[in-house]
Formats: structure tokens, sequence, C-alpha cells
């Protein structure tokens, strides 16, 4: 089986890295951004197979990404993990029209967490 | 994406003036998380004696952002009942202690912060450890909300000499003008920057009201500076 490719969006560059980890041990190609602009540019180079999305980052947040995914054919089907300290004050209902296949709270997480939410949603 | 919808981005989800026990929670939460998210990978076990010197050295700093911002917090609840001493100092020594105290962070995230300062000998009034929190209530800021370029403490006379401006230059997303304003002024939603609460900047206000002094912001095209304007001390002409 090809090797799925993830991409984190993450402006936490210490969590960012721990995820990372975490995936590459689970066999996962990982390429990663730092905010939702850098995340477009890498989506524009090579659609992924999952997104991990945080949600609040410096400039446009994880909404914008998410409208931009839903207006193109080959990015509207691609699963977003959101990982975010906000994720009791998102919506969820509103939100799973994005593409939006599960919600992790950083604070509460394993982070194993990640790595089955994204083999789940592929 | 760029544009329009980066402005809108940048002016929701302001807060109200004075920031709730909630606005605090949140702006803990972050911090804390990331020390738990840290602290699980070290005892997974699967870590190298090298990451595991790194991942310590991380939690250190995590947790001593999270302090730092627990004693502001309750510094800044017991304002009132406080009365503050305005001692003569010199700005730049304090900038270079700020700076020296943010670099070890700004290190392990691979960015820099540094002071640049034309004038040589300023004598500001104020309140040494509020101006110091303020300072470093930037510091924290520009480094977690800006982008990837270095950080500058600067330090300038101003209105013929009578103030000195201390500001804090990053290199973020620029400011729209409407949140420029805001930042000192006491009725309207305070906010730094729309990813953050906007409590930091909400504490240093508060600081800078105790001491007389003003803090502001201005927008460049790359980024932006938050300042705080001191007055000058006359101190040694009188002695």
């Amino acid at each position: 089986m090809a090797t799925k490719r993830v991409l984190i969006i993450e402006d936490d560059q210490w969590f960012l890295s721990l995820v990372k980890k975490t995936l590459e041990r689970e066999k996962f190609a990982v390429v990663t951004a730092n905010n939702t602009i850098e995340g477009m540019a890498e989506i524009n180079k090579e659609v992924p197979d999952a997104i991990i999305l945080d949600f609040f980052m410096p400039g446009p947040n994880a909404l914008v990404l998410l409208h931009e995914l839903q207006s193109y054919g080959d990015t509207a089907k691609v699963p977003v993990v959101l990982c975010t300290n906000n994720a009791s004050d998102i919506p969820k209902e509103s939100i799973s029209s994005y593409g939006v296949v599960s919600i992790l709270d950083k604070a509460t997480m394993h982070p194993n967490d990640v790595a089955a939410a994204v083999r789940k949603a592929l | 994406m760029e544009g329009s919808k980066q402005q809108t981005n940048r002016l929701e989800g302001a807060v109200p003036t004075a920031p709730s026990f909630v606005t605090a929670a949140h702006e803990l939460k972050s911090p804390l998380a990331l020390v738990r998210q840290l602290a699980l990978h070290l005892e997974s076990g699967e870590v190298s004696s090298n990451e595991l010197q790194e991942i310590a050295h991380r939690i250190t700093l995590t947790s001593e952002r999270a302090l730092r911002l627990t004693t502001d917090i309750t510094k800044s609840s017991r304002l009132e009942d406080s009365l503050f001493s305005l001692e003569p100092l010199n700005p730049i020594v304090l900038c270079q202690e700020v700076v020296d105290e943010m670099k070890p962070l700004y290190a392990a995230h691979g960015r820099t912060i540094m002071l640049t300062s034309r004038a040589r000998s300023l004598l500001a009034l104020a309140n040494r450890d509020l101006l110091r929190r303020i300072l470093l209530n930037f510091a924290d800021n520009a480094l977690h909300y800006s982008g990837e370029g270095p950080v500058t403490i600067t330090a300038s006379l101003r209105d013929g000499g009578s103030c000195i401006r201390l500001g804090v230059r990053d290199y973020g997303p620029a400011l729209p003008s409407t949140m420029r304003k805001n930042v000192g002024q006491k009725s309207a939603n305070v906010h730094s920057r729309p990813e953050s609460s906007g409590l930091g900047v909400y504490i240093a206000r508060q600081f800078a009201d105790a001491m007389h002094a003003t803090i502001g912001a201005t927008s460049h095209r790359d980024g932006a500076t938050f300042y705080v304007d001191i007055g000058t001390s006359s101190q040694m002409r009188l002695l």
C-alpha cells in the first residue's frame, strides 16, 4: 500500500514537531506548514491524503482554508482533522460540511490520537 | 486568501474590555496543553537522550511562560489597591535585561530578539517591574503571533525629549487600523492579534496606566510595533 501523505498546518512549532514525529512513527509521509497560506501552497504542490489543522493561527484562520478546500473538486474530499485548544467552542454540526472528520482537543488528547484519527479518516 | 479576507480575519473575535476568567483560562490553556503533550512524549519512552534533553528544556520554557502570565494576571487584579513608586531608570539597560531574559525562549524557537537604540543615555521615570512586564508581554506576543523574522526592541526620544518610546517590532501580518487605535483605549475592545485573546495587551495597558504611561501599536507593511510611551526624568538636573 502506498504511503499516505499527511499535511500538518500548525503555528506552534513544538506541538507541530510532536505530531510530526508521531505520524512518521506510524509510517505516514508528513509535510508541514506554519499557517494557512503556507498550507495552501503545500496543497497546490500536491493534494495530501489528509490534513491536520489548527484553528487559530497568524493570518487567516482554519475557516478560510476550509472554505478554499471546498471550492475545488480535488480538495473538497480531503479529510480534515481539527486539532485545537478551542475544541469545545467549535460547533461540530456546522463544521462537518467542511470535510472535518474529527476535532481533537490539544488539552485532553493523547499524542497517538492524531494517528488514530487520520487512520480512521482514510 | 490574502487582502480583505486576511483583514477580516484579524478583526474577528474581539473580546470585552476587561477579559474574563474564561479569557484568562483560555490563555493559560495553550502552554499547559503543550506541557502535557511534551510530558506524554517523555512518558512514552520513545525518545533519544538528545530528544529527552530538548523536550525537558521546552517544558521548562513553556511552564515559565505560563507562570509569567499567572503572575501578570495576579498583579493586574491587585493594581487598584496598590501604589507604585516611580523611579528614574535607564530604559536601555532595562530593555537589554528583557532581551537577555527572552533570548533562551526565542533561541529555542529558532528566533532572535535584539535591542537597537541610537540613544545612549536616556533617563525615564517609571516603575521598573511594571515596565519590564509590559516589555516581556510585548516580546512574548511578538514571538507567538508574528512571522519568522527577528524581533527588535527599540528605544527613542519623542516630543522634544519629554517622552521615551520603547517599542517591540515584529514581522507578522500588519495590524488593521481599527485594531491599532484600540490598543491604547480603555473603552474599546482590546485585541493584539485575532488568534490571541487580547489578555496580554489588556494587562500591559493596565500596567501602563498604573505608572501614567500609555501603550499603542503602529502597523507596518510587514508587521507591527507595540510600544509604551513613558515620561523622561529630570531628576539628575535637580540634584
